[in-house]
């Protein structure tokens, strides 16, 4: 029903959290999957032993999404490899969280470098092949700061909210090669990143979440083998919101 | 095409009539225009007033020229992208580069 047996899927920022849940679950499925991640450490360690211990077909490449050349090279390699590219989720993401006031223009550089432009990158470079093949799918993980709004994000707010941007043209642009483009709109999952805010925030942030809980990046990645699967055949140009209710 | 033989001059416009033939049928092709080879003039702009194909369609012939004529094209290249008489050129151009790189 999923149909996503051998599909080549590339996951980007896979070392942790939602990435790495995203990389395990497509493995998981039978998907012959694709990772980037910028540190060497026991994050990527683990998340190779246990691509590993499920005996996926994988590839990890050390690099930013936000280096065209590193892109193109990762996209290369893979297109060489396997011969097609299937699915592209635009995960890879790094917060510098302060007022705007005190937000210096190289925090803003390196949020919206790696969230934003990483994202379009990687898109352009899978672009050619899924036009080769007439499909593809294209999944980026947008943020509930980008459609609500978060005190200290204002450069993720805005590079996530570019995301939401850019997924509506380019679903436009690719809609007649049947590439599929959407967003998946995030809330608060339990990720590293997340482990970072304050406790208050979480508990206020549970308060405020209808499912009365944070996420887990299980749930993110389930949403996305369905924007990747044959039961999302007619969507695109979407954003679907995951955050337990938290925003709507 | 000084420097040439008779023989060379006509197998260059031989090869280059080919290259003009299949490119149309490319585009006719995939992008399904309901026209003949020969209905499309060689000079006139591909994209706005002339084919009236748009940015959406130049995605395909980018795609196409790639796949049917084994070249790369880069961002600095879509500046050949104006008529099909360009893209022949494009073609030789990059066909010729490709001929000089094998080693003898």
């Amino acid at each position: 029903m999923l149909n996503l047996e051998n599909q080549v899927v590339i996951i980007t920022g896979s070392s942790r959290g939602i990435g790495r849940a995203i990389a395990l679950t497509f493995a998981t499925h039978g998907c012959r999957v694709a990772l980037n991640h910028t540190q060497v450490g026991k994050d990527i360690d683990q998340t190779r032993s246990q691509l590993e211990a499920i005996g996926a077909d994988y590839r990890i490449f050390r690099g930013s999404v936000a280096d065209s050349g590193f892109v193109g090279a990762m996209t290369k390699a893979v297109v060489d490899e396997w011969g097609q590219v299937d699915v592209l989720i635009n995960n890879a993401g790094i917060n510098r969280d302060k007022p705007a006031m005190l937000l210096s223009e190289g925090d803003w550089d390196a949020v919206v470098d790696t969230n934003l432009k990483g994202a379009f990158l990687c898109s352009k470079a899978v672009i050619k092949p899924m036009i080769q093949q007439h499909s593809g799918r294209i999944i980026n993980i947008s943020s509930m700061t980008a459609v609500a709004g978060r005190e200290g994000q204002s450069n993720y707010g805005a590079a996530k909210a570019g995301m939401i941007g850019m997924t509506k043209c380019m679903a436009r642009e690719l809609g007649p090669y049947n590439i599929l483009v959407n967003a998946l709109i995030v809330g608060l999952i339990d990720t590293m990143m997340t482990k970072k805010l304050p406790r208050s925030i979480h508990a206020d942030l549970k308060k405020i979440i209808p499912l009365g809980r944070i996420g887990e990046p299980q749930e993110v990645a389930n949403a996305c083998l369905f924007l990747a699967s044959d039961l999302s055949t007619y969507i695109t140009g979407s954003t679907i919101n995951c955050s337990g209710g938290g925003y709507m | 095409m000084a420097g040439m033989t008779m023989e060379e001059a006509q197998a260059r416009v031989t090869c280059r009539r080919e290259i003009t033939k299949r490119l149309k049928e490319q585009v006719i092709g995939r992008l399904m225009l309901p026209l003949e080879p020969d209905e499309i003039a060689e000079d006139s702009p591909l994209f706005g007033s002339g084919l009236g194909l748009d940015s959406v369609d130049a995605l395909e012939i980018v795609v196409a020229v790639e796949s049917e004529f084994g070249v790369e094209i880069t961002d600095e290249d879509m500046q050949a992208f104006r008529s099909i008489n360009t893209v022949v050129d494009f073609i030789e151009a990059k066909q010729q580069e490709k001929q000089e790189e094998k080693p003898v």
